[in-house]
Formats: C-alpha cells, structure tokens, sequence
C-alpha cells in the first residue's frame, strides 16, 4: 500500500485487517460487532475521552502513573492500589517489551516463569496474550478510565485485542512509537501500521464509541526540544483525525525550566488548533499531556520527589489537562506499588494546591511562547513542501533530510545531527541544529543562548555539556555546570 | 595507529530500546583510547557472540536497562563458550531486573551467569573504563 495522509477505504483496512488478527491465536477472539455492545455496557465514569473533556472544561489536571506486570490478577491489584492508595485520577496499562517487539512466544515465556517465580519477570502487561477474555478480567475489575501505554512499531493486533476487550484510550503513533522505540523498521511501515490503528478507532467512532488516542509526546525523553517534539504531535495527530479519530491527547515531555515548560504546553494548544483547523479536522477534540521528567533521576528518594513535584508544578501551572507521573524509585527501575503510589500522592498535593493559581504571561513566557511557535512552524512548512502538500509523505521525507530530528533516538531512519543543551537559565536549547530548517534569525538565538552559558562557565559549547547535562539531574542540579 | 587498539562489543540486550547511556558510553570508551564495536539497541546474544568474533573483541559489555535483564542475559556465557570465545570479558549493567531489589542479590544472580563484573544502576563511564583497562592489562591484552 502507497502511504499518503487519506482515509483507508473499507476495502484496504479489511483485507490487512483478515492478516494481522492471524497473527496471533487470541486475534481470533476479536468481534468488532460484539466489542461495539460491550463498550456501549461500560459506564461514563470509566470513558476516558469524557473524563479529560470534562477536566478540560473545568481545568482540571488529571494524574495517571505508568503501571503493568504480567499477570492478570496481580496487575488488577496493582492498578485498584494506585486508584484507591494512589489518588489517580486516569489507570494505564503498560505493555511489557517482548509484546512492544511482537514476541509474542517470549511474553508466554515471561508469564509462565513469573508465575514459578511468583513475580513479574516482565516489564508490563502482555495483552496480546492474555487474549479479549484477560484484558475485559482487568477493565471489569477496575474503576476508573483505562488507557494502553506501550512503545510498540507495529500495534495492530495489540489494538484490536485492547479495544476490544474494553479500553477506551490508547497511546502510541507512526512516528512516536518507531524513532524512539524501534532501530531498523522504516517510517513508511510504521506509519502505515498506525493508520491502520487509528482506522480502527475512526470505526469505533463511526459506531458511537469513543475512543481518546495519544501520540507519545516526550520522543527519546533527553532533552527534546519543545519544537521537535511539538511538530511531530501535531503530525500524528492529523494522521489520526484524517482516520476518523475524534478526541486527541498531545503531550510535551517536561524539559525543567518553568517558563520553558509552561510556554511549550501554552504553544502546543494554540498551534494544534490551528493547524487542526486549517488542515479540515475542527471538529477534533484536543486536549494535553503533561509528562514529568523523562530523563535520568537521582537515586535518593527525597532528590527524586522533588523532581516529581516541580513537574507536578509546571503541570498544574501550565493548565496541562493531564500529568504522566515518575515515581521515587525512577533511577532503579521498575517501582513498587507503593513507590508509584507514592508519586501520585505528591502529584495531586501539588496539583491541588496550585489548582487556584493562575501562572502570569509575562513577557519572557510570550516570548517563548513566540520561539516555539516560530520553530515548529518552521518545521511543519518545511514538511508539508516536502510531502507536496501530504504530511505522511512529509514526514517521512523530512526524518531522511534531518528536518525533523529527534535527539538520542536509536531508529536508523533518524539523522542523529541535532545536539541539544541547556542555556544558562536551564532552557532546552540547540547546541547544533543540524538541518532544521529554521531561519538564521532562531539559528543566531540558539548560537547566543549556547555563548551565553559558555562564557559563564569559561567553556566553549561541547558534546562534554550534552553529556553534563543528560546527567545533571541525577546529580542534583538541572545545568549539567562542570564539575 | 587504529588497527592496533583493542576492539570491545557494546550493546543493549533483548527488546530493549533505551539509547542514551548507549551513546554516551560509546563516546566514553572510544575518548579512552579502546575501539568500540556499539550494536547499539535491540541486540540479540547471537548478535553480541557474532561481533565479538568477527572483530577479534576482547570484550562484551551488555547493557539492559528495561527490567528483562534476569531473561535476556541468562545463557550469554554458555553461548561464547560453545562459539570458542570461553575466556572473553562479560560485563554487564543497568536496571537489571524488574523492581527495587538489594544490589548484592543481583550482583551475586550475575556473577552466577558468568559475568565477570556487574554493575549498579547510576555507575558512570569512567568507573566501566578503568576497570575495563585493569582487567585488559591484568590479562596482558593492553599495554600500559
């Protein structure tokens, strides 16, 4: 199939549809007409898309941990514990990584050795294993809104399994999942795939059930610039409303300088609505994702809380509709229960405490807000040339020229030429903006911004301050200064 | 003169796709001097066997970051050894299983595999580097 940003026809999602449910036994569960009755049973309370419309409408900034492990009652304990222990507002489910890689026989493998082993050996939930019977066991037995958050190329039997067994909010997308999540599948397979899932929840849709669906917004989660991430949003989001997707979540990863994080969620709302607008998808539901943290944390429980509560503030302050939340045991691995837990509770404290406190657009926060809008602006023209007009077609065309570059990314398909640093203020700046195609005017404000932070530190901009910086938080400060 | 520096595999293990730490210590081990093979990530243990062959490797340095290690890593040691690479340097580090756990436990569970050193969530590059030099010259395959 030619990749172009245009609905499938009924014919073209059929006939891949008969392929990707025979990839594994359990894809023969899956009845779409019998899925429709059993969404069409579940209660408004747990419909995420109506959830998040409705803290939008009241300013709300809902909390949601990351959350799976491999078995099916103990996953159901673990996520009733951080709805009940925890506070939060919205439940995941995250995927384990054998699933995320379509290994299916390894995820089996995971499930029977954890089971010996009497806990998880693996990373999520395999719900492609566990089948349309074991995911509806979870979304029955919990209650609150559910949404798959996973890190998979290619999702289509993962999404048919996972809707149809009842969720009613996924993550994932063409470009989000494959540059950060993927090292040799190419842009036009991956993006092809992810029509195919946003397809299915435009049927969905077409049938009055709603689905909310979420491009991955952090990318690599190391020091993304705001624009990066912000053009490849606004991408995907297209490519899921030219499929039928109604209610769309854009998300911005936390980058640590407060008026940096609050202008980037203020200019990611105001270019999705335009862009959706003039793109022929106003009647799109869009709300944010605010992710604390990505990158590296400190080890020591008290550092990391207060990296969970500055993103909780910047969340809160920035009026994001939703805050993605780390948890105290970040730097180790995966958390405990009570550790995740733990990170909700901090979460909502700030979050409430904030919740009647409106941060000031003050001059510096227009004037980032103005740069990110300028920059992404730069980057999503330039795309749409490329594709003549097609942003699927861009997109792909825009990752080989380097015009659209996501730092650290282990994809192949990825130029790897950008270099991001901080500024002197601790603002995600480019030490080398490689081929973006900005104007000389924002390549002579990242040159500044990068001199500025040299001649305070009596160093010349280095790969040694990328470095400094990726560390610079699990070490304790937000500029990684040297040593 | 390149041909002459001692060449060592680097690599992420299994399903795992974590990127950064992989660059940085690919920069890391090639500013000390040592030629770095990087597989970078997604890297099954046939692959980790393979290089380290094909390029004559003195060591294997496997990262894994997502809490499969306990899977990914069993049986790395057996594979060089039915490969004729018996001696080779294993190193292993990062996130190695799921859930907060005594590092001693892990370390121990490792060592059991055949690794020759593990290390903690948090070690730097320069603390790898040095032990790597150590045990290269200890085993006569780096000059002072």
């Amino acid at each position: 199939m030619e990749l172009r940003n245009k609905r499938w026809s009924e014919q073209e999602f059929y006939a891949m549809r008969e392929e990707v449910l025979q990839q594994w036994p359990t894809g023969r569960e899956v009845d779409f007409g019998e899925a429709v009755k059993y969404h069409e049973s579940i209660p408004a309370k747990r419909h995420f898309a109506k959830r998040l419309v409705k803290a939008k409408k009241n300013g709300e900034t809902l909390t949601q941990p990351r959350a799976g492990v491999a078995l099916i009652q103990e996953h159901i304990n673990l996520l009733n514990f951080l709805s009940q222990e925890g506070e939060a507002d919205l439940l995941p489910t995250t995927i384990d990584s054998y699933t995320r890689q379509n290994q299916y026989k390894e995820a089996q493998n995971g499930i029977d050795e954890s089971r010996r082993a009497g806990r998880s050996l693996l990373n999520g939930f395999p719900a492609v294993n566990h089948g349309v019977e074991g995911v509806r066991k979870v979304v029955e037995s919990v209650n609150a809104p559910l949404q798959v958050r996973h890190g998979t190329p290619d999702a289509r039997l993962l999404t048919e399994i996972t809707l149809a067994g009842g969720f009613t909010a996924y993550e994932g997308g063409g470009i989000s999942y494959n540059i950060p999540y993927a090292k040799n599948v190419s842009l036009e397979k991956t993006i092809l795939d992810w029509q195919y899932c946003d397809r299915l929840v435009g049927l969905y849709a077409e049938h009055g059930v709603e689905i909310n669906r979420e491009p991955f917004g952090p990318l690599t989660g190391t020091l993304v610039p705001p624009s990066v991430s912000h053009a490849v949003a606004i991408i995907e989001g297209m490519l899921a409303a030219e499929q039928g997707v109604k209610n769309i979540t854009l998300g911005y990863g936390q980058c640590g300088n407060l008026i940096q994080d609050v202008a980037a969620i203020k200019a990611l709302e105001q270019l999705a609505d335009e862009y959706f607008r003039e793109n022929g998808y106003p009647d799109c539901v869009l709300t944010t994702v605010f992710h604390q943290w990505m990158g590296g944390f400190p080890q020591d429980e008290a550092k990391a809380f207060a990296v969970i509560s500055w993103g909780a503030a910047a969340a809160a302050l920035a009026k994001a509709t939703k805050v993605i939340v780390k948890t105290p045991h970040e730097a180790l691995g995966i958390p405990t229960k009570e550790a995740n837990a733990q990170g909700l509770k901090t979460t909502k404290q700030l979050i409430n405490m904030l919740r009647d406190q409106m941060f000031p657009i003050t001059k510096d926060v227009e004037d980032e807000i103005a740069i990110i809008k300028a920059e992404t602006r730069c980057l999503l023209n330039k795309v749409f040339e490329l594709g003549q007009g097609d942003c699927a077609i861009g997109a792909v065309r825009a990752f080989q020229a380097g015009v659209l570059d996501v730092p650290f990314a282990p994809s192949k398909y990825n130029l790897n030429k950008i270099l991001p640093a901080r500024d002197n203020q601790g603002a995600v700046r480019l030490f080398d903006t490689g081929n973006l195609p900005f104007t000389p005017d924002i390549i002579d404000f990242h040159q500044q911004k990068m001199a500025e932070r040299g001649k305070a530190e009596g160093r010349n901009p280095s790969f040694q301050m990328v470095i400094d910086d990726i560390y610079a938080i699990s070490h304790g400060r937000l500029v990684g200064r040297p040593r | 003169m390149e041909e002459n520096k001692v060449k060592v595999v680097l690599g992420v293990i299994g399903a795992d796709c974590h990127a950064v730490g992989n660059r940085i210590l690919e920069y890391a081990i090639a500013e000390a001097g040592l030629e770095v093979v990087n597989l970078g990530v997604l890297v099954p243990q046939t692959e980790f066997v393979n290089a380290a062959i094909e390029t004559d490797a003195k060591a294997i340095l496997v990262a894994s970051l997502y809490g499969h290690g306990e899977i990914d890593c069993r049986g790395l040691r057996a594979l060089c050894e039915e490969a004729g690479i018996a001696d080779i340097l294993l190193y292993v580090g990062g996130n190695l299983v799921v859930g907060k756990t005594d590092f001693t436990a892990v370390e121990q569970k490792f060592t059991a595999m055949g690794y020759d050193r593990v290390y903690a969530p948090g070690t730097l590059p320069d603390q790898v580097i040095a032990d790597l030099k150590g045990d290269l010259k200890q085993r006569g395959l780096l000059c002072e």
